[in-house]
């Protein structure tokens, strides 16, 4: 019995408390993931690469001395005019076209690696790490939690809510759903449906951003940084529901546990089969994901 | 035009050099070194110690009164270039002896052109174990120690520092990395630490905290790790914000702390040690001598690749000196067994492998550089004699 207690406290409960952490980490790459995916209906393959970005320039800012709270506000500002120029200037182009999904697939694909080369050029391909903004720990429970994880499910959590009451709760987010719903309607509503969509194009990418803001400290940063997450993203938008903000949080906190708790049975090397086996079975089962799509709720 | 005039000049200066001595009847080593790509920092230090060993060997009256003279081809670390240019090296140019491949499969296959060609072979970079092993061959030698060595001195210098230690291993999930631990595993086992769980990660782990747990439940002493780059950034990092590293003796590969991590790594690098061949650190007399004329000469710091190909020139000198002669046959026969003086030491080529056999050094990081913390004797770090093929 008291071998069980000493279990659950010292290997279960912080094992599950780290998997919050991450949980929160790969929530907030797959939240601009999830909402361009479901409003757009674009894959967009270079999400990953705007995390490295955001990463970087947080971290060239951060080098000449602007602070880490300033670098929260300044860099998603920074990441959305590119998000905005790659949406007109790119996918809007080839939108229209009768594959559409192929296209931008490939587009977005081609444009993650050439940022990622140009990362690899800039910045060199050493990894570099900005320093933690909050050092210490926290003891929660007799479990020792790093204060920067906890400021991270907590900021996450913030983050999160904003962006559901946005999209669910306010003019700018009905115009997106609206578009998202049925974009001739909305056009003729007069809703301006392509700077919605470039809009909401750019508002996924300063997401983005600001997630390699936020994990720059934990993760570090390299110019192959963008596919850390992606792959997992992707699982959480398809498991979640494409589009679905609740869904997202929902399929990416219940995906990292499930990784966590195996790994303290199988192998690590399984934790991936199982959770694209998840996403297999999701797919086969409820192909629309947990909570469905955005605008359809 | 400029390209074409450098070519030109260089061209001339280099027939002005050398036509001298080589009337005089030099002995010609080739040099077939990565000279371009990612391993050219490797092929830059391989190049300044044997060019600094020849200098002062051609300075002393060369070997046998004959001028040493290098000739030098990239291989871009391409195991077919390498064959290329080692093949015109030995047919061509008509060198008497071939060095400089670093990355172990150019090794492997330079060393079958040798065989070929009736001719000898050395490497003083590549570390993969099977060179001297079950892919030996009677034309290669090594004057570096081998990946076996540097874990032997690891485990050896753990198990001092913490005898019947509980040891947790943690790896990435690949061929390289399973291969360190289990070596690593069981020279700390034959010398009577326990292992007490062992995690394979997957390669570019993101996040290590979710093996924390096994971690945690295993309660070791010291931790053991073979991972690489931007993983052991993480994997350290995260250790030291979870307060795991505390009291815990955490010892890696040679490539798992290294200049191009350390500083991203930055304090949780403390304390983390591994074994080495060389330390520009060692007190002799001759390492001492050794890094002052390499900063003169090339207004940089010697590294293991540096010293070992210093020492190399002086093997093969000591080599032809002994078998007065540069016939393939008398000098493998002088090679074996052979005793000479390094930077590092006094090095012994055994006979049965054609591995060199020398003191091996642990070093840890304090301060953030490499502090040498103790050293084990080149019989204790060798290992078993694993050829069979002569």
């Amino acid at each position: 019995m008291a071998g069980l207690l000493e279990y659950i406290q010292f290997v279960l409960a912080p094992q599950m408390i780290t998997g919050l952490a991450l949980g929160v980490a790969v929530v907030l790459v797959a939240l601009g993931l999830t909402i361009i995916f479901g409003l757009l209906d674009v894959i967009n393959m270079a999400h990953g690469e705007f995390y490295a970005v955001g990463a970087y320039v947080a971290l060239a800012l951060g080098a000449s001395g602007v602070s880490f709270w300033l670098l929260l506000v300044m860099v998603p500002l920074i990441m959305v005019p590119v998000g905005y120029a790659v949406e007109r200037g790119l996918i809007q182009r080839v939108f229209n076209a009768p594959d559409r999904h192929v296209t931008t697939l490939l587009l977005t694909f081609g444009l993650g690696l050439v940022i990622e080369e140009a990362l690899k050029i800039v910045f060199g391909p050493n990894t570099q790490r900005p320093p933690t903004p909050i050092s210490g720990a926290v003891e929660v429970m007799g479990v020792i939690l790093p204060t920067y994880r906890l400021f991270l499910i907590v900021i996450g959590a913030a983050i999160v809510a904003a962006v559901a009451i946005v999209v669910n709760k306010t003019r700018l987010g009905a115009f997106v759903r609206a578009a998202a719903f049925d974009r001739n309607m909305a056009a003729s509503l007069g809703v301006p449906v392509k700077q919605v969509f470039a809009g909401t194009f750019a508002f996924g990418v300063a997401l983005a951003g600001l997630a390699g803001v936020l994990l720059a400290p934990i993760y570090s940063v390299f110019p192959t940084m963008g596919r850390d997450f992606i792959f997992l993203a992707f699982t959480v938008v398809i498991v979640g529901g494409m589009g679905s903000i609740a869904g997202a949080v929902v399929a990416g906190l219940l995906i990292t546990q499930v990784q966590v708790l195996s790994s303290l049975i199988v192998s690590p090397v399984w934790s991936d089969p199982i959770v694209f086996g998840i996403m297999v079975l999701v797919l086969v089962v409820r192909p629309q994901g947990l909570f469905g799509r955005l605008g359809h709720a | 035009m400029t390209r074409t005039a450098f070519i030109l000049t260089s061209m001339f200066a280099a027939t002005a050099l050398t036509v001298p001595a080589a009337a005089a009847d030099s002995i010609k080593i080739g040099v077939v070194t990565p000279l371009s790509g990612t391993y050219t920092p490797i092929g830059q230090q391989v190049k300044w110690g044997l060019e600094l060993a020849t200098k002062e060997v051609n300075a002393a009256g060369g070997i046998m009164g004959r001028q040493v003279e290098l000739t030098f081809e990239d291989e871009e670390a391409n195991p077919s270039v390498a064959v290329q240019k080692a093949e015109k090296l030995f047919e061509v140019q008509k060198v008497d002896f071939l060095t400089g491949t670093v990355n172990s499969g150019s090794t492997l296959a330079v060393g079958q052109t040798a065989e070929r060609a009736g001719k000898l072979v050395a490497t003083t970079v590549s570390f993969a174990d099977s060179i001297t092993g079950d892919k030996c061959s009677p034309n290669v030698f090594r004057v570096n120690a081998r990946a076996g060595q540097q874990s032997a001195a690891l485990a050896a210098w753990v198990v001092k520092q913490k005898p019947k230690a509980k040891v947790f291993f943690l790896g990435p999930d690949y061929e390289m990395g399973r291969s360190t631990v289990a070596t690593f595993k069981k020279t700390v086992e034959g010398l009577g630490d326990e292992s007490v769980g062992e995690v394979f990660a997957p390669l570019d782990s993101k996040d290590y905290t979710q093996y924390f747990g096994q971690l945690r439940q295993a309660k070791p002493e010291v931790l053991c790790t073979s991972v690489a780059g931007n993983d052991t950034v993480r994997l350290l990092t995260q250790m030291e914000d979870f307060g795991l590293a505390k009291n815990l003796l955490i010892v890696g590969a040679s490539g798992t702390v290294t200049s191009q991590n350390i500083s991203a790594i930055g304090a949780a690098a403390e304390g983390f040690g591994t074994g080495v061949g060389y330390s520009t650190q060692i007190e002799t007399a001759e390492n001492k001598k050794f890094v002052e004329a390499f900063k003169a000469a090339n207004k940089a710091d010697p590294d293991l690749y540096g010293a070992d190909s210093y020492g190399l020139i002086y093997f093969y000198k000591a080599a032809v000196e002994k078998a007065k002669s540069t016939e393939t046959d008398k000098v493998r026969e002088a090679m074996r067994g052979l005793e000479w003086m390094t930077p590092q030491g006094k090095k012994t080529m055994r006979a049965g492998d054609h591995q060199a056999i020398q003191p091996m050094y642990v070093v840890r990081v304090t301060n953030g550089q490499f502090k040498i913390v103790g050293d084990i004797s080149g019989e204790e770090a060798i290992g078993a004699d694993d050829c069979k093929r002569f």
